[in-house]
This record gives C-alpha cells, structure tokens and sequence, in this order.
C-alpha cells in the first residue's frame, strides 16, 4: 500500500495565485486535448476495437469538459475576494482532489437555480463596458461573477466527467447463442485522485437480456460502480462479480488509468521522470508527461461449479500474468504501461535513457497534432 | 436536537434577520450623514443607531451556525455505523454461520462489495455546503457594509476637518475683532464732536453686529464638529464590529472546510481500505486452487476470513495511527480548531454537555 493512500490530505496541495491556476488548467486543456489523438493512434495500432476506442473518446471529452468547467469555476481565484481555490494532489496524481469533483457535482445540481438569479453574459458585458468606460476600473467583480456564469453554464450543459459514471451497455451479438455485450464505465478513484476508465466483456445467459433486465442490470451497476477502487486487482473485481451474478459472465475486464500528470512547475515526483523533467527546461505548457496505463484480464477457462443441490454454475477462471511472480503481483493477464509527452522532455527522456523506461510506449505529441509512437 | 433540515432553516432565517439588522443599522448611519448635509440637527439620529440590537442578533445567529457546524458531526456518526457493519456480521449471517462457516463468510463477501459510502460523502458535501453558502453570504454582505461604512466614514472626517478649520478661523476672526472695539469704545470716550461720535457709534454697532455674527457661528461650528465626532466614534464602533464579524465568519468557514475536506478522505480511505483487505485475499487465493469443489473452495474461504479478519483489524490500527498522526492534517485541523473554540467556547461547551436550552 502506497503512502498516498495513508498520508490524507497531506499531498493535498491548493494554488493561491491566479496566474498559477491558470496556467495548471492551460495544461491541463492541452493535455487532454492531444489524448482524444493518442487514442486514434492506438486504435490505428490495433490495441482497441472501434466500439472500445469511442467509449474511451467519449470519457476523454467528458474529461476535458470537467477540466474546462473546473477552469471557469476558479479562473479568479487569488483574484476575486471570494473566489475558491483549487486543492490538487501533487504525488503522483497532478490531478484535482476527488472532493473537487463532489462539489461540483453538488453545484451541478442548483446549477438552474443560481442560472436563474445570475444577469446573463451579454448583460455582464455590458455592465462591464460601462465600469471601463465610465469609471475607468478593471470590474473585476464582474470578471468574476462572469466567470460564475459560464461555470455554471457549463454545469447545466451536462456532459462532464464525473466522480462516478455509470455503466453503459452495448449489445455485441451473439455467440454460441450467448448474448455478448461490451461495459464500460469510469470513476474518479477517490484514493489516487485520478480518472478510471473500465472496459468489459460480457457473456449473457439469463433469460432476458441484461440490459432490459429489470432486476439484474440496476444491480449490476450498483455492483460495479461499488467495485471500481483503485486498490482492487481486476481478478478481485472480476471474480466478485462472477460470483454474485450466475449467469453473467465477465470474459474480459480492462481497466484505464489516466495519470499521474508530472509536471515539474507543479507536482514533485521522485524517481527518473523528475530529473528528464527538470533536464529538460520546458517552456511553459511543454513542462509535463503523462502516464497511461492499461490492465488487461482475460478469462483462461471455464469450470463447473455445483450450486446449491442441484444446480450447476460455470465459474471463469482467469489467466494471470506467467512473470507476476517477479514483482508485484499485478493480478492481471497483463499490464501495459505508455508515456505521453511533449517533444522537449522526450528529447531529454532519449538522452538521459533512465533504466525501467524500455517497455514503455511514448507518445510524442506537438502542437502541430502529430503524434509519434516510439517503443 | 433538531434535524438538520430544521436546524438549516432556522439559520437561514437568523442570517436574513441578522443582515437586515446590519443593512438597517448602516443606513441608518448614512441617512443622519445625508440629513447632516442639509445641516438638519441629528443628535437623535445618532443616538438611535444602537449596536446592541445587532449585536444580540447576529450572536444568536453565530450560535446557530456554530452549532449547525457541530450538528455534522451528528450527520457524520451515521459514517460509523456502515464502517462497523462492513467489519461485524450481520445478524442473518451470526444464524447462518452457525450452521455452515464457510455460507456465512461468503454472505459477507458479497456484502461487502456492493458496500459504498459514496452517496453519504456527496450528502456530506451538499450539507457543508449548504452551511458555507450561509457564512459566505453573511461574510458578502459584511464586506460590503464595511465598505459603505469605511468610504461614508472617511467623507465624514474630511467634513470635521474642514469644520474644525473654519472653527478656527471664526475664533482667529473674534479675536482680531476684540482690539478693533475696545480701540473704538476709546475713541468714543474721548471724542466731543457730536457728528463724529455718531459716525464712530454706528462703526461700533456695526463691529458688534459683526461680533455677535461670529459668536454665533462659533457656536453652530462647535455645535456641528461634535456632532460630527460623535457620528464618527459611532461609525468607527460599528466599523469594528463589522471587522469583527467578518472574522467570526471567516473562522467559522475555514473550520467547516477543513472539517468537511479531511472527513471525505478519512471515511474514504477507511471504507476502501476495508475493502480491499477484505477481498483482495480471498480472490487469489481460490483462483489459484481453481475450484475443484464446492467444500473445498468454501473451506478455504472460511480460513482465509479468519486470517483476514486479524489482519484487517492489524492494518486499521496501523491505518489509524497514520491518520491521527499526519501531521500536517493535525496541525492544520488543531489551528481552525483552536480558532472555532476561541469564538464559539460556550457553545462548544453546551454541546458537549448537551445542555441546550438551558441558562
């Protein structure tokens, strides 16, 4: 168990400065821009199916649409009298602390309410043109209470990555008269403050199909959602769920992981990154890497299981990585791990050649949208 | 004591009451400032303007907030309740595992992994927020009658300056007078030319016309620089107060946000770390025996949950200590803590003893 998950708040970290905090969400919007890219690449790579590769895009952009909100709601803090500020975690995450999301959530839902006494934009400009005029001041009191507004504009608009999103299902047709269906949902994992994406494969033997399953779909959600922590191995997760659910049958579970975001301007980080970071002196916006990183777990064979007196159940059982036994044991069939980067900082990650980064897959992204794969 | 919902409710209406205590008394002050300007006598004005009213208002209110802050507290303990049920047996499963060890233990299991608290910390947070919301307005509507009071404050010493200048001028005036008269009344005395005297006399009646106006102006000019001092030891007290307020509430906000923050990660980490011990085992273990059979797989469960159990409740005192010894969260919480207690002592003190309502 890492210290992260002991050590509370302690990693927590707010930005006072408003020039500060607007350069993390600069970053931040750029980040998550160039990864709707990298995962085209991957799926050009054959790592991900079409269906697979448009349910990540669109946890991506839900993504960049939570940053972006995030981004309006604390565009004056520092500035402004009441502004909040933002609390990030600055070891091994880089992102947003989970409260942030669960208040924004929290707000999403009197985003209505507060639109409704809010003056609209066009009016807050207006007011705007004549404190400048008139008054020759920076109404940064507006500024502000414009910067509300299209916060909570964009709440209302919907959308957004949330602290949880719950699972959607794809019907994938039929096999051996198996119904087979694709899951995929995403949370914001409270313990490493990073966003999860879940991917899996299921095979259907009930009597009605799951997702018009009255009974069996709202409990699969509830199921599912109440798994999804960091701290479980996908084998406890998939094994769980094959045992509480006899006739579905989880052939395939991945999960995604989205971060940690290293940055030297913004998060202290130990190990090899931090010295091909500081190394490379990025300018501003170039200074960050970010880590992607892929479970997979396949299901290796099928048993019979005796259930109660006379039934019979078929239980996965599942293949696990053959070198797990070296490390840490992933409980995983396999772990694939990518690196997404600027060019500055990969110029230095190739000169610096630190060991461990041999079997992992960088992205190279530049501003111009091309994005380069090296092994 | 009363639920939340209530208890929220009666705050709202103390903060409403309580702003408009403090918007009614500000106005007040800047309604004498205006009648002032016209040179209307406000002395009453002035006087009627008391801080007490505000005062006892905005005192109860801080209570009730203070208290609300508490009251989460009470909402938070329902968090306890679902960390001992993930640890203890229900009573189904006591009955169950009397007859098969291994049916009770996997009963558990599967509870567990449907057990969130998820909804309970987003309630939490809405119910924070519902308090921040309060104090933030309260501290809005402080701030911006500081402002008016400041700006109204600094007009006014600007005025008793140049009132007391003119003050003294008018007396300089006098002064300068009384040779002038004393040298003509002499005059007076010693002139013997009718024509001549008359002409001198009516210089002096005009001299002392003059005088008399001076005199008068002195007193309206003293007169309305005390007025002024007064209005201005009065603006300064209410200044004061309001700086205080502001700082009751920004206490009472930076108590509720750190309360509220460290309370999510705590009961978080708690409630994953419990269940991750508690499967994580299990799991692999049987997927490495495979499952062979139905007793053999369950007889292993039951092993493994014993093992477990211990070492769960090993690594939750190991967990525990971590967290009440994070140092940096014990400072921090120990300042807005000390802070709170500072202000809200008596209450803090009623609370404990759960004395409310009484003297």
């Amino acid at each position: 168990m890492s210290d992260g998950k002991t050590d509370l708040t302690l990693d927590h970290f707010t930005l006072e400065d408003t020039r500060v905090t607007r350069r993390y969400f600069d970053k931040f919007e750029k980040i998550t821009g160039y990864l709707g890219k990298v995962a085209a690449v991957m799926e050009v790579e054959g790592r991900y199916q079409r269906h697979e590769i448009s349910a990540i895009a669109r946890t991506l952009v839900a993504l960049n649409l939570t940053f972006r909100t995030l981004g309006y709601k604390y565009h004056f803090s520092g500035r402004a009298a009441h502004a909040g500020k933002l609390t990030f975690d600055r070891i091994e995450s880089g992102f947003p602390v989970y409260a942030e999301l669960l208040e924004a959530a929290n707000d999403a839902q009197q985003a209505d309410r507060h639109l409704a006494n809010m003056p609209t934009v066009e009016a807050l400009k207006d007011q705007m043109v004549r404190v400048i005029v008139g008054d020759q001041e920076i109404p940064t009191k507006l500024q502000y209470a414009l910067s509300q507004r299209l916060y909570y504009e964009e709440l209302a608009k919907g959308g957004l990555f949330w602290s949880r999103n719950d699972p959607d299902i794809q019907w994938r047709g039929d096999r051996d008269g198996r119904r087979q269906y694709f899951l995929h949902w995403a949370v914001y994992d409270s313990q490493i403050n990073l966003p999860t994406i879940y991917l899996m494969e299921l095979e259907d033997t009930g009597k009605v199909g799951l997702p018009k399953d009255e009974r069996r779909w709202p409990e699969v959600m509830a199921h599912l959602m109440a798994q999804s922590v960091g701290g479980l191995k996908l084998l406890t997760i998939a094994k769980g769920f094959d045992e509480d659910f006899d006739d579905l049958h989880p052939k395939r579970l991945r999960r995604i992981h989205i971060g940690p975001m290293y940055s030297h301007a913004f998060t202290q980080q130990t190990g090899p990154l931090r010295e091909v970071l500081e190394k490379a002196k990025s300018p501003v916006g170039e200074d960050w890497a970010l880590v992607w990183t892929e479970e997979d777990l396949r299901s290796d064979r099928v048993e019979e299981v005796k259930s109660g007196w006379f039934g019979k159940v078929e239980r996965e059982i599942y293949a696990i990585d053959p070198f797990a036994g070296r490390g840490a044991d992933t409980g995983a069939t396999a772990l694939a791990r990518s690196i997404i980067m600027p060019e500055r900082p990969f110029q230095s990650l190739a000169e610096l050649k630190p060991d461990g980064f041999d079997d992992v897959r960088k992205f190279v992204v530049s501003p111009t949208g091309r994005v380069l794969s090296y092994k | 004591m009363a639920d939340f919902e209530t208890q929220i409710r009666e705050s709202q209406t103390q903060v409403a009451n309580a702003q408009a205590k403090i918007s009614e008394l500000t106005s007040r002050i800047e309604a004498a400032r205006a009648k002032m300007a016209s040179g209307t006598d406000v002395t009453i004005e002035i006087e009627n303007a008391t801080l007490e009213d505000v005062h006892a208002q905005t005192d109860a209110m801080n209570a009730n907030i203070a208290e609300l802050i508490m009251g989460l507290d009470d909402v938070t303990a329902g968090f306890q309740q679902d960390f001992d049920e993930m640890r203890s047996k229900t009573g189904m499963e006591k009955l169950i595992g009397i007859f098969s060890k291994g049916k009770a233990e996997s009963m558990r299991q599967e509870r567990m992994r449907t057990a969130s608290i998820d909804d309970k910390l987003q309630d939490l947070i809405s119910k924070s927020n519902v308090i921040q919301k309060l104090l933030e307005g309260q501290l809005a509507v402080l701030d911006e009658q500081k402002i008016k009071v400041e700006s109204n404050l600094s007009e006014t010493l600007t005025e008793r300056e140049t009132t007391v200048g003119a003050l003294e001028k008018t007396r300089a005036d006098v002064l300068d007078l009384d040779p002038k008269i004393i040298d003509l009344e002499n005059k007076i005395a010693v002139e013997q030319d009718a024509a001549a005297r008359t002409a001198l006399e009516s210089e002096l009646a005009e001299l002392n016309a003059r005088y008399n106006e001076l005199v008068q102006q002195e007193q309206v000019q003293l007169a309305k620089s005390q007025t002024l001092e007064r209005y201005i030891e009065k603006g300064k007290t209410w200044l004061d107060s309001l700086q205080n307020q502001s700082a009751t509430q920004m206490v009472l906000i930076n108590k509720l946000m750190t309360d509220t923050r460290q309370r999510v990660v705590l009961y978080d980490a708690l409630t994953k770390s419990l269940k991750t011990a508690q499967q994580q085992d299990v799991a692999h273990r049987i997927n490495e025996i495979g499952v062979q059979t139905d007793k053999e797989a369950q007889q292993a469960m039951a092993a493994i949950g014993a093992a477990t159990n211990s070492r769960m409740a090993d690594m939750l005192e190991a967990h525990e200590d971590h967290m009440v010894f994070a140092r940096k969260v014990l400072e921090e919480k120990a300042k807005a803590d000390e802070r709170f207690m500072r202000r809200f002592q008596k209450i803090v003190e009623k609370h404990d003893k759960n004395a409310y309502g009484q003297p």
